[in-house]
């Protein structure tokens, strides 16, 4: 319908340019536009006889649309747009041979489908205008004959790594455009900007041509699976899994965390109304080495794709043990809680020392290697970043000498460690940190007065603390709010201010009738973590529990876990993926820094990695140009399995300045199973951002007509006529028939 | 009517949960004194810590503090001058009262404030009940000091009720390594600390304790959870610390030891 009024498709009006090819210039039109127009209304006016002026206005503008119709089809309207010349133009069609376009929509694969619309339909219309140059592709781009051969049987969709490749052909071919079948089940999470630009440049559109449906009809599919790539023994880990499910609105399902096919933590969730949603589990790290976690949900009945339930994440539970130093103004109860909330239960992962000021001039010390602290608090860089993590409790911050307060903030900041404050007569605002640089670092703003009061309290969590791991007492969440309920109130507590942006508040303190205020409160600052548990009154949950109880210990364990889990060490290698997904590429990222913790520019950095077959490759890593103390480099895993990759960083070729053990692992065969429905809009994409089009297949009969329009390969520029549009002519005769049939019904012919 | 009593009952209920939701503050103890001190101006402080003397029953072995029983003896005058040395010597937050945790009628209480101290543990008499609940209290954490009590006999009547306590942990003698004696004050050369009678008796032993101990019991992780002063009387070296008579090095040793036990306490 369109062409028949119009004359052309409309691709060709979308990336047409609109031009007059009339030698007289535009403005003359205008004017005699105007003339016509004026001349037109002194008439009517003069002559309008009986007509009222609305009527006769009517009739103004009506003899002044046709003559400006008129006027301006004599002008010569065209369209200007570059064509690609018949038979001197190459066309790609590439067809999808991953395994997920095996996949049977109403009793047809997609690949059969696909073959269909292909050799009855599009190939033959295309071949009349442009030499057609066939691929398949799955992992890579590959040429091939006949469509005959495909089998949907690649283990991976890499769409931009094809498209690269043909791009990379179209130097020695004129390439007109690229027409793409395929159901957009990309694995790789997209078609990287690089690609992008390169086919912009060329100015290749790729035209999409869409297959399988944008989701099923019963399905539960796994979108991502986020967990810590690190973590230290024993720790309590969260899983945030992203959902999608479709035709479950409301059915409760088992979100599980799997070990050697062994279900290690699992609760029961609601799946909301058809969209995306998060949702945490939290499960136990285990012991030191590298553990395979499978994450997802259950498979539950009538589910179209069962395959897509869960996901493999890697975690590497480190033997080091962390350094976590607690310094304390004075003695206090929750001193000797803290530390035996670590030291009675024999903690794996965190080695606690402390320091606390008995009397105005003697400290006592328990440190756990001989010969720490023998100077006190420490004075130097080097000495504190020793630590991993830090503990603050009531302390004046004039304890501290500007350089020592000053050291405190970069801990966190460059150094990377964690950072708790604890509430005291002597600390926060009743210790004069207001105007320090540790209060910059907190994620609270502090009160200008006094605020710690030894008043008991009761805790609660706030929604963010009923999903984090440092206040998780129970695997159920439904338990562990309960649990949270009855929890013994604290000692003592202190009115904090309100949050900065980027801070989190987990709990909350409040006297009986009073409003709540931030009892423990993190964010993330620099490099590191910093924290505020407004209270010191925590030994309660001790003292006023069961001697079996193990709450305190719990959550002491678990907040010293956060704060050092992440610190990093002077070596830190890292890599944006660690389960390769059918695939072998490995980007490798290096961070190395000295005793202070500041970058190291000149460093030789070399990774071994133990391939899953025993053997190992080493690979050399290059400074980054853009980030001092950032070494990179690829490498390519040949084969399914664990790979182990060892960093050591030197100076001079010498000196060892650090090294750092990464986990990684190939897995083959499962990425096809996820994202099996069309991806539309990464289609949509595509097609738009290299000017091509979009279709479905039902659709696709218009894609000939509109790959003939194109700046690639070998064009001529044409000038299409517009002036003998049919739509013209229609809009000439109903101008004026729609007068005379007014003038008729007013009675003025 | 049904629904009244309901009421009713909701709002005790509520108004009893609310009580207990307060540490027990400050209270004099009029008639059961044994060495009254005025009570000064900041004795309801919130404070830290204080000392915390235990009120327990001495019943069969009541002894010359007949119907009081032994639990108040130096009090309070000997906790005030402790309380004064520590605030003076330690950055401890200290108030300048006692505090007495009644085990009798409200035995609970003792969960809030983990350091307790009792004297003349010689005479002291306990329930099972109570017996079991400071059981919980020290493997809760808690840390018990008993002091002032002396000889064969006394220290029978007190392991009858400590080896209830803990029938399967045994009472031995602290080492001079051990960090109880090192927290503040280094006390390897120890005396023993007589009480006031020693001025007209001239024996430095009451009984037939000629020898001091300082014994403990300990927990699993090695950390002493009852310290016990035997043949000696830390209190009365406290309760005469103003006592001319009163010899200074038996002072100072009772008072270097009171502070190490509490900072042992407060630290390990």
């Amino acid at each position: 319908m369109f062409e028949l009024l119009f004359k052309y498709p409309p691709a060709f009006f979308s990336r047409g340019k609109f031009v007059l090819l009339s030698r007289w210039p535009v403005w003359v039109l205008v004017l005699l536009i105007v003339i016509a127009a004026a001349g037109l209304f002194w008439n009517v006016r003069q002559r309008h006889g009986l007509l009222s002026n609305m009527r006769a206005g009517i009739i103004w503008f009506a003899e002044t649309a046709l003559i400006a119709l008129l006027l301006f089809m004599m002008w010569h309207p065209a369209l200007s747009l570059a064509r690609l010349r018949p038979q001197q133009n190459v066309v790609a069609v590439v067809v999808d041979d991953s395994r997920s376009m095996g996949i049977s929509e109403d009793g047809k694969t997609r690949l059969a489908a696909a073959e269909t619309l292909l050799n009855d339909q599009l190939i033959p219309d295309l071949k009349k205008r442009f030499q057609v140059r066939l691929y398949s592709f799955g992992r890579d781009a590959s040429r091939i004959d006949q469509t005959q051969g495909l089998v949907a049987g690649d283990n991976a969709t890499r769409i931009g790594d094809s498209l690269k490749h043909i791009a990379d052909e179209a130097g020695t071919m004129p390439l007109g455009a690229i027409v793409m079948l395929t159901d957009g089940g990309d694995n790789t999470g997209g078609v990287d900007r690089d690609t992008i630009s390169q086919l912009r440049q060329l100015h290749v559109p790729v035209h999409t041509i869409g297959f399988g449906p944008d989701h099923f009809a019963k399905d539960i599919e796994i979108v991502d699976v986020a967990t810590p790539a690190r973590a230290l023994p024993q720790s309590r880990l969260t899983a945030r899994v992203a959902i999608r499910q479709h035709g479950y609105s409301g059915a409760k399902v088992k979100l599980v965390v799997r070990e050697n096919d062994h279900p290690i933590s699992e609760q029961v969730i609601e799946l909301k109304s058809d969209a995306d949603q998060s949702e945490t589990v939290l499960f136990n790290a285990g012991v030191k080495g590298a553990h395979t976690f499978q994450i997802g949900v259950e498979p539950v009945q009538g589910e179209e794709n069962v395959q897509n339930n869960f996901m493999v994440r890697l975690v590497n539970v480190a033997e080091k043990k962390m350094r976590v130093l607690y310094i304390e103004g004075e003695p206090r109860w929750e001193y000797k809680w803290i530390r035996r909330a670590i030291l009675d239960y024999d903690d794996p992962a965190i080695e606690l020392s402390g320091m606390v000021r008995t009397t105005q001039n003697k400290t006592y010390y328990e440190v756990a290697r001989p010969g720490e602290l023998a100077n006190g608090f420490p004075t130097k860089p080097e000495e504190l970043f020793g630590y991993d993590g830090l503990i603050i409790g009531s302390v004046e911050a004039n304890y501290f000498t500007p350089q020592q307060q000053q050291m405190i903030r970069d801990f966190a900041d460059r150094r990377g460690g964690g950072v708790l404050f604890l509430a005291g007569r002597f600390a926060l605002a009743d210790g004069g940190y207001e105007n320090t640089p540790m209060a910059e670092m907190m994620p609270l703003h502090i009160p200008s007065q006094k605020t710690f009061s030894r008043d008991f309290a009761d805790v609660a969590l706030t929604e963010a603390g009923e999903e984090s791991p440092i206040t998780r007492l129970e695997d159920a969440r439904d338990k562990n709010d309960a649990r949270w309920k009855k929890m013994p109130q604290v000692a003592n507590y202190a009115v904090m201010g309100t949050p900065k942006p980027g801070a989190v508040v987990l709990m909350t303190v409040a006297e009986q009738g009073h409003h709540p205020s931030p009892l423990l409160t993190i964010q993330n600052y620099g490099r590191g973590r910093v924290g505020i548990f407004a209270t010191s009154g925590s030994w309660r949950w001790k003292m006023l529990q069961d001697h079996t109880d193990k709450t305190h210990p719990i959550f002491w364990q678990q907040l010293m876990r956060w704060m050092v889990t992440e610190t990093p060490g002077e070596v830190v290698a890292s890599t944006p993926r660690q389960v390769l997904s059918d695939d072998t590429h490995l980007p490798l990222r290096v961070n190395v820094r000295d005793k202070n913790y500041d970058p190291v520019a000149g460093a030789t950095v070399q990774t071994t990695i133990v391939r899953p077959d025993g053997g190992s490759d080493t690979v050399d890593l290059k400074p980054d140009p853009l980030e001092s103390g950032v070494y990179t480099g690829n490498y390519t895993a040949e084969k399914p399995g664990t790979y182990v990759a060892e960093t050591v960083a030197r100076q001079d070729g010498k000196t060892e300045l650090g090294r750092d053990t990464l986990t990684f692992r190939r897995e083959d065969g499962v990425a096809e199973n996820f994202g099996a429905a069309q991806n539309r809009d990464l289609l949509e994409k595509l097609s738009s951002d290299t000017g091509g089009s979009y279709y479905t297949a039902a659709g696709a009969k218009r894609l000939p007509d509109e790959v003939s329009v194109s700046e690639a390969g070998i064009t001529a520029h044409d000038n299409l006529d517009l002036w003998d549009m049919p739509i013209l002519f229609l809009l000439v005769i109903g101008i004026r028939g729609g007068e005379w049939l007014l003038r008729r019904k007013w009675g003025v012919v | 009517m049904r629904f009244r009593t309901a009421i009713v009952a909701a709002l005790l209920c509520c108004g009893f949960s609310a009580l207990l939701a307060f540490q027990a503050q400050f209270k004099e103890y009029p008639g059961e004194e044994d060495n009254p001190a005025p009570v000064p101006k900041d004795a309801f402080e919130k404070t830290e810590w204080t000392f915390a003397r235990l009120r327990y029953p001495s019943g069969r072995y009541s002894g010359y503090d007949g119907l009081r029983g032994s639990w108040p003896t130096d009090f309070p005058k000997a906790d005030r001058q402790l309380l004064q040395g520590v605030r003076r010597l330690t950055r401890i937050h200290t108030r300048s009262t006692e505090q007495v945790i009644d085990l009798v009628n409200n035995p609970d209480e003792i969960f809030n404030w983990p350091w307790v101290y009792a004297v003349e543990v010689g005479h002291w008499d306990l329930t099972d009940q109570q017996c079991k609940l400071m059981r919980e209290y020290l493997l809760r954490g808690g840390f018990l000091m008993v002091d002032d009590f002396h000889g064969t006999f006394e220290w029978d009547v007190f392991t009858q009720s400590m080896s209830r306590i803990f029938p399967d942990r045994p009472i031995v003698e602290l080492p001079n390594a051990d960090p109880i004696f090192h927290t503040v004050y280094d006390l390897d050369q120890r005396v023993q600390v007589p009480g006031l009678q020693y001025l007209y008796s001239g024996r430095i032993y009451e009984k037939d304790g000629t020898v001091p101990h300082w014994r403990a019991i300990y927990d699993d992780d090695g950390r002493v959870m009852v310290a016990m002063c035997f043949n000696q009387d830390d209190g009365d070296a406290w309760e005469h610390a103003d006592n001319p008579q009163y010899e200074a090095k038996y002072t100072s040793q009772a008072y270097r030891l009171g502070i190490n036990y509490v900072v042992y306490a407060m630290s390990h």
